[in-house]
């Protein structure tokens, strides 16, 4: 069933929350490779040793910690957030210049000379990726991008190699396949779920968890790809075009018609009245 | 582990303990596994010295082992031995019913360590230390294992050495040694530990672990004498009495052909150890203006040391400094730190920029004994130079000013140094010399060696000067094939992990040490499933792993015990050759909150320095630790933006309930204090730390990452202000993970 | 010089009210240069979270709808052919022209690209509500352009143009009612991706249709109010009679829009719906006062025939739209726990954008001919060859 996937070829991600140390190479490593600033940060921001207090224009990737008593039990986790890669990309279909794409490779990424920074993308994103220059005069977007230009020759992502222990690089195919056979294997130890599966219509990022994903700060989204909730209205536009314009036309039609009947009645009428006068006139 | 950490976060049992009591913990579960019966019988009586019987001297009570000598806090330890019989070999009971026995006199010593006993000593709390014994002495079961591994958390305290043996212990008796998913692995800390250990980076050892000479080692002849261990014992290969091979192969690549049968070869050029050169002594000698000049090496001790604050003015004592690092740290800036008046300070620092890991190749060890080749990826910046590089210079120059005059110019005239005269020595001919070559053309047992041909293996090392070796461990890596620390062959045909085509492990490519333990004595291994050699009768020789020698299986003639390495041949459940006793025993950190629940004996009988329960104003137990984050010193992480960004600040984690005690919130400035000073962290207020029972009372904890300090990006007290200049008796690495303070909110400053 | 002094003389003249606008334009004007030259960041309340705020809800959002009189009354009056209305359509299509291009105005300020605007014309996404409103947008705003030349033309009286644009009238007016069906819907269906984002008191697939049809009635009233304060504070003529067959056909607009929202409500939605008291509170002004009490009231000839009662149901109208509007936009995906409120510059803009649109109004209304223009002054019928003659003697026999 994975198989006829359309997207079951594409390069994914499949993190392993519990085998996930915490220990932020991921995090190093994305900046790294993209050379993003690092940002300014004070002690610790939220549980645990969490920092940056978010993902933006300069973080692209974050662990999110926490630090918690569950059912008296400690509990420190730790949530790799990062672009999702979505079979279909909310970001995509609502970008008005297509400046967001899927690739075939599977990262959906983003041609900044298209951009004309109305931020839609970020409105649309059910996973609060994408990010703005608030610091520009000129802003643009920025987000994970998949590390495309690794992909594409052939490397796996950076946040993927660096990874001792979490991050497994693969097809969705391969990726599915190996979450199923860990929950196979060693069921006492996670949820008997796979996020990314599913969620948002299917995901190039997936993940595995013991503890509950919204517990980790997951977001809970639909599963239905989000870019079919605006076609299903907007597939109708050409058709309300044609309707409402023909329709007016139509009536605007017959109301001229019966002005003009009604005016030329009134022509004759008058016509006829003029007559009656000549003949008084001759008496 | 004291506090919940990441890595906690990903076990299956946390058990908490309170820092310095690993033995009383593990003493529990040799208890347990005693008292239980899920000891390996067979293994615990043929593969380790239980059924060796004590000599009657031998006794414990009160926290004191015989032979303790109270003015000079030492043991003599004549009585730490085993009996004799007229063979010469020690006696034994196979039964272990024999009172005399190791097993007995073990189990007798550890009945102490009851469940109740340990955990009202560690704090943990019962249930999960019964789900621990249980489990974990469940391995105890022919075909089950389990492994321990340690770090600084058992290591660096007064109890360290007896912390290991500890574990040692215990798996001996699960049979857990030597077998797959067994032993005890420390996880050493820099990439290259295990090598700098291997090289001799230590005062008391020369490269693969041979003694150093000590004063009253006048010739070659004493020395070997004094070190070479003996044994009557047919049975026992006793590794070590090899030792006079491999010293004089050593002394024949330190000095080559100037080494000669007739001068000891050159025996007279190695310095005579008369004292303790260990770390700790040094800095205090350094603050007792015992030295003129220093050079450190990619060490950063004003922030690593103990005690830093007397470190810092010790330094000041020096006339000059070299310093031979990547970054300004604050050891070779040690005269503009904070506080200090620079004018008063009249030590010349040299500060040498070096070349880092990358910049250079040559072979690093891991924890696996994997001597792996690493390859320059890039040119040092400016004007940085390898390691090797500054070393070459400075023995070049020496040579050339002693050949003029100088007193006792020998042993540097005389050091062959033959590394080809590049911009660098040649890396390849100084492993090549590692390895060991032939001195002439010789042949052994049947086989003709050249002339400078490479030697095989060290079982080809000879003591009549005719090989030269570097480090006999290493022999074997470089051979006439090449250097085989290049391999990178992933081939694993025995499915086992075993990787025999990947770099190079001493010895000799083992990749499991001790695996003879592994078989029982048909040479069938105990697991079958997990085998890491098993005796193929038809062949009559060993499959799986390199054995640790050749011969064949206990119950065939010619056969030897596994344990190679000791003149017995038994692995040692009862130890005469540390200096705190035979068994370990708990004893209280130096600084505690209470009073030694196992006996009269407060901290390690063993050290010059008597520890006290002592709550003058430090209520709290201090431990320090890492971030995964920050590297060592810092000062190859904290001056990386992408690193600061995520752990910016020194901070001190610590229980809500002191948190609310003290009316302290997350985030909020704390200062601590201990013996030695004190210092202000941001407070990381958590539930991973918890207040620990101690006895019956609550006692909290607090635990410092040691990696800030006065220079870099991002900068912050030091943990080691507080930490006490106090060491193990074995291995004087001092008590960095267990200490009192106090904690009040608010900065020094505020 | 003289003419300029004139100029001066003129403005100095105006009413305090037409010169507190004259300033508040000013100060939007500063404060859009501003966003400019620091950056959205450092000017606006907007981030990671809020990438969207006032600009967008309202300038845009709101704006558009607000601006529906134009199509609705052309439709109302050329394709329903409810000719007594027509007087009305002019400012309509003022007011549509302003507020269309202050829309521009705003999304440029609002835009991280402006100058790239133009590149949705370029880059084709047929998947996207953004481009289909901006293709619109254009569009219409081009439409209105042609429809305001007609009284320019009048003004000064080129006839051909003027014959050229009443026979292009029609086309435009069914134009322009089918393009804005299409955006003032699609408005709404911007909103239809943030499906766990907006609460669902808002958040229902009928949004466009819901959008729709409110723009339509809010075009009404917007109408309803503008011609009797223009007639109250501008001496321009009396509508009143128009304006209260306008109100005639509110009830039913009103009416249909509300059994549209208790449907999707009820039937298209899911729920909780009640679990956020301000939420809830907000729903209730603006369905209740903003779209339920002005429909009972406009059910009532009382109100239709009362200039004032009637002027404040269109207001009603206009506050309920203008609060679902912020509703959706804003407020309905507000984390409450991390409130965005608009920032100086931010409201300086909008205000000026306002101030703005009234001023233009204003000034307009006082020098063009778009009151004072009556029916039988004009022959509405399209120009067909077959009755050429008659219409030339008819419009010489008119007068
Ligand atoms: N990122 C990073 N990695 C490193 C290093 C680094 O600085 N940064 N340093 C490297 C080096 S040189 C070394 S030696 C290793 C050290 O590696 P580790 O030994 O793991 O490092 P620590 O965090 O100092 O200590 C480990 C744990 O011991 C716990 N502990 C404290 N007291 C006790 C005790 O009495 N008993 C027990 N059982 N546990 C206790 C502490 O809470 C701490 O969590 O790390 C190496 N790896
Ligand atoms: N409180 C407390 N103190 C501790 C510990 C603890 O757990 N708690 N841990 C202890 C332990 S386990 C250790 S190992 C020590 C470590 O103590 P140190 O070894 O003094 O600390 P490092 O930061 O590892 O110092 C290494 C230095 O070498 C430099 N360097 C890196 N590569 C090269 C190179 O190729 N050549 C040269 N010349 N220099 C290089 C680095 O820049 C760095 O400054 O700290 C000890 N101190
Ligand atoms: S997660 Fe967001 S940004 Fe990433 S592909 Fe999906 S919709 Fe686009
Ligand atoms: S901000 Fe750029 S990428 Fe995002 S939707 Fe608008 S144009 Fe597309
Ligand atoms: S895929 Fe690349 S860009 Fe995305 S998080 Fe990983 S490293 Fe960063
Ligand atoms: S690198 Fe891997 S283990 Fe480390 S934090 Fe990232 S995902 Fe987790
Ligand atoms: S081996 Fe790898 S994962 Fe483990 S500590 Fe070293 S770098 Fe980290
Ligand atoms: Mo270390």
């Amino acid at each position: 069933m994975i198989n006829d996937d359309k997207y079951s070829q594409t390069s994914s991600f499949l993190i392993d929350m519990t085998k996930c140390t915490g220990c932020r190479g991921c995090q190093v490593a994305c900046k790294q490779w993209n050379q993003l600033q690092a940002e300014e940060t004070d002690f610790f921001h939220g549980e645990g040793y969490q920092n940056p207090p978010a993902m933006s224009e300069y973080t692209f990737t974050r662990i999110k910690f926490r630090d918690y008593q569950r059912h008296g039990q400690d509990e420190f986790a730790f949530y790799k957030e990062m672009c999702m890669h979505c079979n279909e990309p909310a970001c995509a279909s609502a970008c008005p210049v297509a400046a967001f794409f899927k690739t075939e490779e599977g990262p959906v990424t983003y041609r900044p000379e298209r951009c004309i920074g109305c931020r839609y993308c970020m409105i649309a994103c059910p996973f609060g990726v994408p990010k703005y220059e608030w610091s520009k005069g000129l802003p643009l977007v920025r987000k994970c991008t998949g590390c495309y230009s690794r992909v594409k020759e052939g490397l796996r992502p950076a946040c993927a190699t660096t990874c001792p222990t979490a991050i497994t690089y693969g097809t969705r195919e391969e990726m599915l396949a190996e979450a199923e056979r860990r929950l196979a294997r060693a069921p006492e130890r996670y949820l008997n779920r796979i996020y990314g599966k599913e969620d948002a219509g299917g995901t190039c990022v997936l993940y595995l968890s013991k503890l509950p994903f919204d517990e980790l700060g997951f977001k809970q989204v639909t599963f239905r790809p989000l870019p079919e909730y605006t076609w299903a209205a907007l597939r109708y536009v050409p058709g309300a075009f044609l309707t409402v314009g023909g329709g007016l036309s139509a009536l605007a039609w017959i109301t001229h018609r019966r002005e003009r009947l009604q005016k030329e009645q009134e022509a004759q009428q008058s016509e006829g009245a003029a007559s009656e006068q000549g003949k008084e006139d001759r008496e | 582990d004291p506090r919940y950490t990441r890595t906690s976060s990903k076990s299956d049992i946390y058990a908490q303990l309170r820092p310095g009591t690993d033995i009383a913990f593990i003493g529990g579960l040799i208890n347990y596994a005693l008292q239980n019966n899920s000891i390996h019988k067979e293994y615990v009586v043929s593969y380790t010295n239980a059924a060796f019987l004590v000599a009657e001297g031998f006794s414990f009570n009160d926290g004191l082992f015989s032979g303790y000598d109270a003015e000079r806090n030492r043991y003599d330890n004549d009585s730490w031995a085993y009996q004799l019989g007229e063979d010469g070999l020690p006696l034994r009971d196979d039964t272990l019913e024999h009172p005399r026995s190791v097993y007995q006199l073990l189990k007798q010593h550890y009945t102490r360590y009851t469940p109740d006993k340990v955990c009202e000593i560690t704090g943990t709390a019962i249930q999960d230390y019964l789900h621990v014994a249980r489990t974990f002495c469940s391995t105890g079961r022919t075909g089950h294992a389990a492994t321990i591994m340690y770090a600084m958390g058992t290591t660096q305290h007064t109890t360290g050495t007896q912390n290991v043996r500890s574990y040692a212990m215990l798996q001996l008796l699960l049979g857990n040694v030597g077998v797959a998913g067994g032993g005890i692995n420390a996880l050493r800390g820099e990439c290259n530990v295990q090598g700098s250990t291997d090289y001799a980076l230590l005062y008391h050892i020369l490269p693969g672990y041979l003694n150093m000479p000590n004063f009253d080692n006048l010739s070659l002849a004493d020395y070997l004498e004094q070190w070479t261990p003996k044994t009557r014992d047919p049975q026992s290969a006793n590794w070590w009495s090899n030792t006079p091979k491999y010293m004089t192969s050593l002394l024949k690549a330190f000095w080559g052909d100037t080494a000669t049968t007739e001068n000891d070869f050159n025996y007279d050029y190695l310095p005579k150890r008369s004292g303790n050169y260990s770390f700790l002594k040094l800095m205090q000698r350094l603050q007792e203006g015992g030295f003129e000049g220093m050079v450190l090496m990619g060490t950063n001790p004003l922030v690593g040391a103990p005690d830093v604050r007397s470190v810092a003015a010790g330094l000041g004592n020096l006339k000059w400094l070299v310093a031979a690092d990547l970054w300004e740290t604050e050891t070779s800036v040690f005269w503009k730190r904070p506080g200090v008046d620079s004018k008063r300070i009249d030590t010349e620092v040299f500060l040498l920029p070096a070349a880092s890991s990358v910049e250079k190749q040559g072979s690093i060890s891991n924890s696996g004994r994997w001597a792996q080749w690493r390859y320059k990826a890039v040119e040092p910046p400016g004007e940085a130079e390898s390691d090797a590089f500054i070393v070459d210079q400075w023995v070049k120059n020496l040579k050339r000013l002693y050949a003029s005059d100088g007193v006792f110019p020998g042993p540097i005239v005389d050091l062959a140094w033959n590394y080809g005269d590049g911009h660098e020595p040649d890396i390849e001919m100084v492993a090549r010399e590692c390895n060991g070559q032939f001195t002439r053309d010789v042949e052994i047992d049947g086989r003709a060696f050249k002339k400078g041909q490479q030697v095989p293996s060290f079982t080809s090392l000879q003591a009549d000067g005719s090989t030269l070796s570097g480090n006999w461990l290493y022999c074997g890596s470089y051979p006439e094939q090449g250097n085989l620390m290049r391999r990178r062959g992933t081939a694993d045909p025995t499915g086992m992990g075993f990787f025999h085509d990947w770099a190079w492990c001493w010895p000799v490519n083992r990749r499991v040490l001790y695996n003879r333990a592994s078989v029982d004595l048909e040479g069938r291994p105990w697991n079958p499933d997990k085998p890491i050699i098993h005796w193929n009768r038809q062949t009559g020789k060993w499959e799986g792993d390199i054995p640790d020698g050749g011969w064949p299986p206990m119950n065939q003639d010619g056969a030897r015990h596994p344990f190679i390495m000791v003149a017995e041949g038994h692995g040692r459940l009862f130890a005469a050759g540390l200096a705190d006793g035979p068994f370990p025993e708990h004893y209280e950190p130096m600084e505690s909150p209470m009073v030694n629940l196992m006996s009269g004996q407060q901290s390690n009988p063993a050290i010059d320095k008597r520890g006290k329960v002592d709550r003058s104003g430090l209520y709290y137990i201090a431990t320090t630790c890492r971030v995964s984050e920050h590297w060592q010193a810092g000062a190859m992480t904290r001056s990386l933006p992408w690193l600061v960004e995520l752990v910016p600040d020194m901070f001190v984690e610590m229980s809500e309930e002191l948190a609310e005690e003290k009316q302290i919130s997350n985030g909020d400035l704390v200062t601590i204090t201990s013996k030695r000073g004190s210092i202000e962290a941001r407070a990381l207020v958590t539930n991973r730390i918890k207040p620990l029972r101690v006895g019956n009372k609550m006692v909290d904890q607090v635990a410092l990452p040691w990696h800030f300090g006065f220079t870099g990006l991002a900068t912050g007290d030091s943990a080691n202000v507080l930490t006490d200049a106090v060491g193990d008796a074995n291995t004087f690495i001092p008590e960095y993970k267990a200490f009192m303070c106090n904690i009040e909110k608010g900065g020094r400053k505020s | 010089m003289s003419t300029l002094r004139r100029v001066i003389d003129e403005v100095i003249n105006y009413h305090w009210f037409v010169k507190l606008m004259m300033l508040l334009v000013g100060a939007g004007v500063v404060a859009g240069l501003l966003r400019f030259v620091y950056g959205l960041g450092a000017t606006t309340n907007l981030n990671d979270d809020y990438p969207w705020g006032l600009w967008i809800s309202f300038d845009v959002v709101t704006a558009v709808p607000l601006a529906a009189g134009a199509f609705t009354l052309g439709a109302i009056v050329h394709c329903f052919g409810i000719k007594k209305l027509e007087p009305l359509v002019r400012p309509a299509i003022v007011t549509g022209f302003l507020g269309y291009s202050l829309v521009s105005v705003g999304l440029l300020l609002d835009l991280g690209q402006p100058h790239r605007g133009w590149y949705v014309l370029r880059y084709w996404n047929l998947h996207s509500p953004m481009f289909e409103v901006a293709m619109c947008v254009m569009a219409y705003t081009t439409v209105l352009v042609l429809e305001l030349l007609a009284p320019v033309a009048e003004k000064f009286g080129w006839r051909l143009s003027l014959r050229v644009l009443r026979w292009l009238e029609m086309p435009l007016v069914i134009a322009a009612a089918a393009i804005s069906t299409l955006h003032q819907s699609t408005l709404g269906t911007f909103f239809l991706i943030a499906v766990d984002k907006l609460h669902n008191l808002w958040y229902n697939p009928m949004l466009p249709l819901l959008f729709w049809v409110s723009a339509i009635c809010t075009g009404m009233c917007i109408i309803i109010l503008e011609a009797t304060a223009s007639h109250k504070w501008m001496g321009q003529p009396n509508e009143g009679v128009l304006l209260e067959t306008l109100a005639k056909i509110l009830p039913w607009t009103l009416g249909g829009y509300l059994l549209l929202r208790g449907y999707s409500l009820l039937f298209l939605a899911e729920g909780p719906f009640f679990d956020r008291p301000v939420l809830t509170l907000l729903f209730l002004i603006e369905v209740g006062i903003g779209f339920l009490l002005p429909f009972v009231m406009l059910c009532r000839k009382g109100v239709r025939l009362n200039d004032r009662q009637r002027a404040i149901a269109a207001g009603l109208v206009i506050l309920g739209l203008v609060l679902n509007r912020f509703n959706v936009s804003m407020i309905g995906m507000m984390d409450p726990d991390n409130i965005y409120l608009p920032s100086l510059i931010e409201s300086l803009v909008t205000l000026g954008i306002i101030a703005a649109h009234i001023l233009f109004f204003v000034l307009i209304a006082k020098y063009f001919p778009i009151f004072e223009h009556h029916p039988e002054t004009v022959d509405y019928s399209i120009p067909d060859p077959l009755y050429r003659g008659k219409g030339k003697d008819m419009q010489q026999t008119s007068h």
